[in-house]
């Protein structure tokens, strides 16, 4: 039931407007793989999911379903089922005929539908509650009557519209849970459509990561957070750490002093910002030495903010002042641009006692380290 | 005629929102006066319709007398024997038809119109509604002239005539219902590999149908009440029970018959009420199209 799927060149203009909501994106999906299409509001996301259901028009570009083309296929014949944020139950059938719906539309008896969509209701732990209607069920229990309803279609692709976006961050992880069961269980090829990064991380292999229409990357989901390749896809994952500087001999040097790539990994000589996660930075006591391969760097704690569990730090550089002693005239240069703006972010537990002001040793890990332009 | 009844939501609040919502909250003095306002209005209602009833079983009622003075069925038997039954089909046929045209294609306007597929909307809307703004006198006149020239039959003359009437009304209700329902329907039934037509007899229909149905009552009471055009434009041809009303109530000493008549015409459209208030609702409770196969949850079908 799974097929690929592959995006080249999807192009839509909406009429009137002065640019295109979805601007030459090409990426492909593998037969049982799962997508995420990421994005922030207006980025075309749904629109490129409406493109593949058919739902759409593009303006160019070509969709391609195992290889052949779909244009032109009206939405009923491309084998897609979407599932939408809304459930979208039909309210006059029950919830054993709203999963039943579209073996009845391909001509099936209404007793074989009924006993198909039967499994489905089963797959998505609501078996038993065919028989009530669409009104009796909350919410969480309807966007998986709507999950089974797309499921029961066999689609070659199932569009998932933002579908858990609506819902409580209880039931979202329940969901999440069912639809990686339901992966193992069927392994449909799934695009899903979502703004929620972390659901973007939780559910999906790779991610396409959308803005103003345009693809800025398609890659792993721990690509994205720990390799993006530019500025914007740093910080649409919630990237904070932008160090300027220049890579000079196969190092960057900046505020935090010199940083040589990973291993196996070569970076664009000339000026670049080193970005790296403020998940991956460690806090040491003050002097701490730098164990292998990581970069220690003298800061101060400069501000404190709570996050529940967890308190986010901000770290002003210190000791910037060796480290440009030993850095070229040009990255003297590139540091002179950057040193105000010089600062560390890192996640401590809550229950660190680092106030502001206190002196403390920031450990950068190389390999989390990757260098955009500018 | 009712101009418009709301659409699918329920009007009055249920008691639990009622109780919770401090501004809803009945207050004594307004509940007293609210009872009494209700009381005079169903009186205001039903009084007629006393004498109505009391006439049609009555063969004689003086002025000063309370009660009739003799009871009987003379006023059934004389409508009886002037074709009362035959005006009444043909008032029931006539109400159907204005129905079954009116409403598609009002549901058709109003789709276009709420999903904006029509070149100047409120100019278009204006018009559909203009029926309404004209005294049907006015408009009547005129065409007489325009269909009689053209050689229309006058029962088709009529029936173009009512349906033009009636349109104002289904367009309406009908846009009424479309600003209810929710495109994204049709959308996942497409996908979920559902042609046009199958789109449009299980998704589409079953989901405006009560609004259908409020406007297919809408238009059938058009032609069922009419008088003025099937008059002016039957010219007498087709003999519709209001026409047949109207004859008797013009006449003196036919008090019984046309309360027979009247009550007659009461009937139709009252059942058809009923039938709108027990099936015309949107889905409350929703309801299962068949037996299931199965309510114990382990059971197969």
């Amino acid at each position: 039931m799974s097929a690929s799927l592959a995006l080249d060149a999807l192009t839509k203009t909406f009429d009137g407007a002065d640019h295109a909501a979805v601007d030459a994106v090409s990426f492909s999906v593998a037969p049982g793989e799962c997508l995420a299409i990421l994005g922030p509001s207006g980025s075309g996301k749904s629109t490129v999911l409406r493109s593949i259901a058919g739902l759409d028009v593009p303006s160019s570009g070509r969709i391609l379903v195992d290889g052949a083309d779909v244009a032109g296929l009206a939405p009923e014949r491309r084998g897609m089922a979407m599932v939408f944020q809304r459930p979208l139950l039909f309210p006059h059938l029950s919830v054993l005929d709203n999963v039943a719906f579209a073996a009845t539309v391909a001509g099936q008896p209404r007793r074989e539908a009924r006993a198909d969509a039967t499994q489905f209701l089963e797959l998505v732990q609501l078996a038993g509650f065919g028989s009530r209607p669409v009104t009796a069920l909350s919410g969480g229990q309807e966007q998986r009557v709507a999950l089974a309803r797309a499921l029961a279609a066999r689609p070659r692709v199932l569009l998932l519209d933002e579908p858990f976006s609506a819902l409580d961050p209880e039931l979202r992880s329940d969901m999440h849970a069912l639809l990686a069961a339901i992966r193992a269980q069927v392994a449909p090829t799934v695009v899903m459509v979502t703004h929620d990064r972390d659901e973007a991380a939780i559910v999906a292999d790779r991610v396409a990561l959308l803005k103003r229409g345009r693809l800025l990357q398609h890659d792993a989901v721990e690509r994205l957070y720990t390799r993006p390749v530019s500025l914007d896809v740093s910080r649409l994952m919630g990237g904070r750490i932008e160090l300027a500087g220049v890579v000079r001999d196969g190092a960057h040097v900046s505020a935090i002093g010199r940083v040589a790539a990973p291993e196996g990994e070569t970076w664009a000589e000339g000026s670049g910002v080193l970005v790296v996660r403020q998940e991956a930075i460690q806090v040491a006591a003050a002097g701490a030495s730098a164990p292998e391969g990581f970069v220690a760097v003298d800061v101060v704690v400069a501000d404190r903010r709570a996050r529940g569990p967890r308190a986010e730090l901000a770290l002003a550089i210190s000791g910037a002042g060796s480290v440009v002693e030993a850095a070229t005239d040009q990255a003297t240069d590139a540091l002179a641009d950057a040193s105000p703006a010089a600062e560390l972010v890192a996640e401590v537990p809550a229950s660190r006692p680092l106030a502001i002001g206190e002196r403390a040793t920031a450990l950068i890990p190389r390999s989390a380290c990757t260098v955009v332009a500018g | 005629m009712a101009m418009m009844i709301p659409y699918g939501q329920r009007v009055t609040p249920d008691p639990r929102t009622t109780r919770s919502r401090g501004l809803m909250r009945p207050r004594p003095v307004g509940r007293i006066v609210r009872i009494a306002v209700a009381a005079l209005l169903a009186l205001w209602f039903a009084l007629p319709v006393v004498p109505l009833l009391i006439w049609s079983v009555a063969n004689r009622w003086s002025f000063p007398a309370t009660l009739p003075t003799e009871w009987g069925l003379d006023g059934l038997s004389q409508a009886l024997a002037q074709g009362a039954v035959p005006a009444f089909g043909r008032s029931i046929l006539l109400g159907l038809a204005v129905a079954a045209i009116a409403t598609p294609l009002g549901a058709l306007a109003a789709r276009a119109l709420t999903f904006g597929r029509v070149p100047a909307p409120r100019l278009v809307s204006a018009i559909l509604l203009a029926p309404l703004a004209l005294p049907a006198f006015v408009a009547v006149m005129g065409l007489t002239i325009v269909l009689l020239r053209a050689r229309v039959p006058a029962t088709l003359a009529v029936l173009l005539l009512l349906v033009a009437a009636a349109l104002p009304y289904t367009v309406y209700t009908m846009r009424v219902a479309y600003a209810a329902h929710d495109i994204a329907f049709e959308e996942e039934a497409r996908t979920l590999g559902a042609s046009r037509a199958h789109v449009l007899a299980r998704v589409h229909l079953p989901l405006v149908a009560p609004g259908l149905a409020r406007a297919a009552f809408l238009a059938f009471l058009v032609g069922w009440s009419d008088y003025v055009v099937t008059v002016l434009v039957g010219g007498g041809s087709l003999v519709t029970l209001p026409l047949l009303v109207g004859s008797f109530a013009a006449g003196v000493g036919n008090d019984a018959v046309v309360a027979v008549l009247s009550v007659s015409a009461i009937v139709p459209p009252l059942l058809l009420l009923l039938a709108l208030g027990r099936f015309g609702r949107r889905y409350a409770g929703g309801r299962l199209t068949g037996p299931t196969p199965s309510r114990s949850p382990k059971g197969s079908p």
